[in-house]
């Protein structure tokens, strides 16, 4: 087969492109390494396997050549697609009636205004149930409000350092007041999606008094302002709120200091095994030492507690499910369906057909009961119960009387 | 009493009867295939004829949207009152059966589901798609207008971040899907999105998209342009029709390889801008708190990562008898790029042998790796370790927990361990300290 030499390719140019479209077309048969990149992995030595356009793409990933009818794997249709062009503009109140999101520094609130203390009575009567008092959880859904705010000396909400497994007993609290980084979010998230049974059914005017009444029970400070009863927030000071952990968060997508957010996300994915951890390719007598003092062996931990509250219930039998009796139909019917249908559906095969009033008057004229015992017995091409003899007397009788009913109904 | 129900009965007392009848020769049969047929018992399986043989099947028609067999009726996804809010199966996830699956295509009625406020039901000639903001040209479309572009289909997995993450603090759920059934894989078929901004035409100022959900809780995410440029697309199809309504019906956001939660269902809305919008569920969610007390933010590819399907729990080896030679297998798959190759350890990741990968090797998608292992009936720790050509490793849970500590929730991928018993029961337990 043909081989490819790697090192050869220049990365970017048209001979790549050229170069990836043959290592797709036989079957990706190249064998060299690309040294480099294998090395850092600590790979033996194995190829790209798709000729590779970017080793820094913003999530610390690769992107693939797309040049030539070639895409990593897939081929695609090259010819041009500029000038393809459906639907319309969108007008003007169509783009205001959708386009309510917010950003951070309250571009895109809405007017209104709401108190505290009208904040109150709403949250009691439409988010308490499941959120709890005060926003204070208890319920099974999110707890909103409360934990503690402190920060340590590098500015960092202590109770977001609690790690469950290092000696700490209690989980992080993740707040609106020690987690949640800009309010607008809060006003944004309660006007399109709460109440949760009813989203989008506040004014604008209820949900800040509403996100009101939430920042107060975190004794957020607008403006050097405390949220007491009667404070009325709208768009502007809503814009001011600065939550505790509005820092605590990386990589920077703000560009603070002049940075580029997009580099500041490359740079951040970029460095894997300082900050989102990675592994590497020991194959032999490895070592894997953990714990707080990163000396301690590893050891083998069992479930200690099973969760096995699990619907359906685990099973792998291929069994019969539990018989769900088929209601929309006589048994009559069923059994007619599956054991007489094929020759009377239609005359086709000389037997009386279902529909054919007319026929089965005339069978009919010799009774109810002969023609029953002729269907047991057999008659003519039919042979005994039309050859399913697992059919009772009954059985054959019921089917007959929905025969007939059937083509009564449908005359 | 359905006739048809009572003839399955009684052919299941028969086999029941017959595992009785031949228990003991049944044992000398396992010894070797090659053990005289004389021992053996005729399996009345065999010996007969059966019931399907000896009458007519069911009409061609007779279910219009063709079902599985009844017999598979296990093989569905599950859940848990721990993937939901106070067991509110509205805002909750259920799993797909990674054991049961084969290849790396999963069928779409077990496809993993993760809803935030319901699973929307939108009738699609009410759909409309609005792509607006920082553009030249702003754009309406119907569904029909839409699918009018060119489209690309591509094998993609799709995993929520969240999977595996009631494990960090140990081994919680004895089953393959449970702990690790967030994911599944489909071909989707769809738009590219720089097809049609091509058209639109970006303004230079653009950096960030908003994607927006038509749901109740009005999902929404900001995604970085590059990434949108690069291979985002509009999906409106899996494994050849429609959108599942559980996967976004009729339209969804396909971020290859990305958190699942940015590949936005019910899609509405996509506006352009030049900053961040800090929605919902890239602030107080999808954002993993890390040891120091800060977390990280737009949190985008699913990283490495792998597992052993055969054996699991579900699918032990408690029929093997020592000398078989039994197929591991298992899934890689990373959001990053392509798997190169996966390695396996039996002994908790000591010492590792390389496996084979087998199937189609596509970029940010399942990859089938297999080695062939001769059964011995001895205890092992089962590991497998993926690496991508994005020079990524999947770290042990030691290497993950050092940086990251164990309350981060999302983008867990460490190596993951199955013990196998002298019995060859298969357990979930985790190598660490």
């Amino acid at each position: 087969m043909f081989k490819l030499d790697r090192k050869s390719i220049v990365i970017g140019t048209s001979a790549f492109a050229a170069s990836a479209f043959l290592l797709t077309a036989v079957g990706c048969s190249a064998s060299n390494s690309t040294s480099a990149n294998a090395a850092s992995a600590g790979t033996t030595g194995t190829a790209d396997v798709y000729a590779i356009k970017n080793k820094t793409a913003i999530d610390g990933g690769v992107t693939y050549v797309r040049a030539h009818g070639v895409d990593s794997a897939y081929r695609y249709n090259e010819q041009i697609t500029k000038g393809v062009s459906f639907g319309r503009p969108a007008t003007a109140n169509e783009i205001a009636a959708w386009d309510i999101d917010t950003l951070p520094d309250g571009t895109g609130l809405p007017e209104g205004e709401g108190s505290v203390e009208e904040g109150d009575e709403l949250y009691e009567a439409q988010c308490a149930s499941c959120h709890g008092e005060f926003g204070g959880g208890g319920n099974g859904y999110p707890q909103l409000t409360g934990g503690n705010k402190s920060k340590d000396e590098n500015g960092v909400v202590i109770t977001l350092k609690n790690q469950r497994v290092y000696g700490s007993t209690d989980a992080p609290k993740r707040t609106i007041g020690t987690y949640w980084p800009v309010a607008t979010t809060l006003f944004t998230y309660i006007r399109d999606a709460m109440p949760y049974a009813n989203p989008k059914s506040l004014s604008n005017n209820e949900v800040y008094a509403i996100t009101a009444y939430l920042l107060a029970q975190d004794g957020i400070v607008i403006d050097g302002e405390e949220m007491t009863e009667d404070y009325v927030l709208n768009a502007e000071k809503l814009a001011k709120v600065v939550l505790p952990n509005r820092n605590g968060f990386y990589p920077d997508i703000d560009g603070l200091n002049g940075t580029d957010p997009i580099e500041n996300v490359r740079a951040f994915y970029a460095d894997r095994a300082t900050n989102i951890g990675a592994g590497t390719r020991c194959m032999t007598g490895c070592k894997d030492p953990g714990g707080i003092d990163g000396k301690t062996e590893a050891s083998v931990v069992e479930i200690g507690y099973e969760m096995s509250d699990i619907s359906p219930a685990y099973s792998t039998a291929r069994d019969l499910p539990p018989e769900v009796e088929d209601k929309s139909i006589s048994q009559a019917e069923k059994m007619y369906n599956d054991s007489c249908k094929l020759c009377h559906a239609s005359d086709n095969m000389g037997a009386p057909a279902v529909g054919d009033i007319g026929t089965w008057d005339q069978v009919m004229v010799k009774g109810l009961d002969k023609v029953v015992h002729n269907a047991v017995a057999g008659m003519g091409g039919m042979p005994a119960k039309g050859g399913n003899m697992d059919l009772s007397d009954a059985d054959v009788k019921a089917i007959v009387e929905f025969m007939v009913d059937s083509s009564k109904n449908k005359h | 009493m359905n006739k048809e129900f009572e003839t399955e009965e009684l052919a299941s007392v028969s086999r029941r009867d017959f595992f009785k009848r031949t228990a003991t020769v049944s044992a000398a049969a396992a010894v070797s295939i090659l053990a005289p047929a004389t021992l053996l018992a005729d399996d009345e399986n065999i010996m007969h004829h059966t019931k399907w043989g000896t009458s007519l099947g069911y009409e061609v028609n007779k279910f219009p949207y063709g079902l599985p067999s009844k017999y598979e009726h296990n093989v569905v996804r599950r859940t848990s009152p721990l993937m939901s809010s106070a067991g509110d199966m509205h805002a909750a996830i259920s799993m797909t059966p990674l054991h049961e699956l084969n290849g790396i295509i999963v069928p779409n009625g077990l496809h993993f589901t993760r809803t935030h406020n319901g699973v929307a039901e939108i009738d699609p000639n009410k759909f409309r798609l609005m792509i607006h903001g920082l553009v030249e040209k702003t754009i309406v479309l119907t569904l029909d207008q839409l699918k009018r572009y060119p489209s690309e289909s591509r094998i993609l997995f799709m995993e929520c971040p969240s999977n595996g993450a009631a494990e960090w603090k140990g081994p919680q759920f004895g089953s393959l899907q449970m702990v690790r059934g967030m994911m599944a894989c489909s071909e989707w078929t769809g738009v590219r999105l720089s097809v049609i901004l091509d058209e639109l035409g970006l303004k230079p100022e653009a950096k960030w998209m908003l994607a927006e959900g038509s749901d109740g809780s009005e999902m929404s995410r900001t995604l970085p342009i590059e990434k949108v440029l690069d291979d985002c697309m509009l999906v409106y199809a899996q494994n050849g029709e429609a959108l599942r309504n559980e996967q976004g019906y009729p339209v969804r956001l396909m971020a290859p390889g990305w958190e699942a939660n940015l590949c936005v269902k019910w899609l509405k809305r996509l506006e352009f801008g030049d900053k961040p919008w800090y929605a919902k569920e890239e602030t107080s969610k999808y954002t993993a708190l890390v040891a120091s007390g800060r977390a990280i933010q737009h949190f985008y590819a699913n990283e490495t990562n792998s597992i052993i399907t055969s054996p699991c729990p579900e699918k032990p080896w408690t029929d093997l008898k020592t000398g078989d030679l039994v197929e591991i297998q298992g899934l890689a798959w990373s959001g990053h790029g392509t798997i190169r190759g996966v390695d396996i350890s039996f002994d908790g990741g000591k010492n590792f042998v390389e496996a084979n990968l087998k199937g189609l090797v596509l970029p940010k998608a399942w990859t089938r790796f297999s080695y062939m292992y001769k059964y011995e009936g001895k205890p092992l720790l089962l590991q497998s370790r993926s690496y991508d050509d994005s020079d990524n490793v999947q770290p042990t849970v030691n290497q993950e927990k050092k940086v990251v500590g164990v309350e981060g929730v999302y983008h867990r991928n460490a190596i993951h361990t199955w013990a196998v018993n002298a019995k060859g029961e298969v357990s979930n337990v985790q190598i660490r300290s």
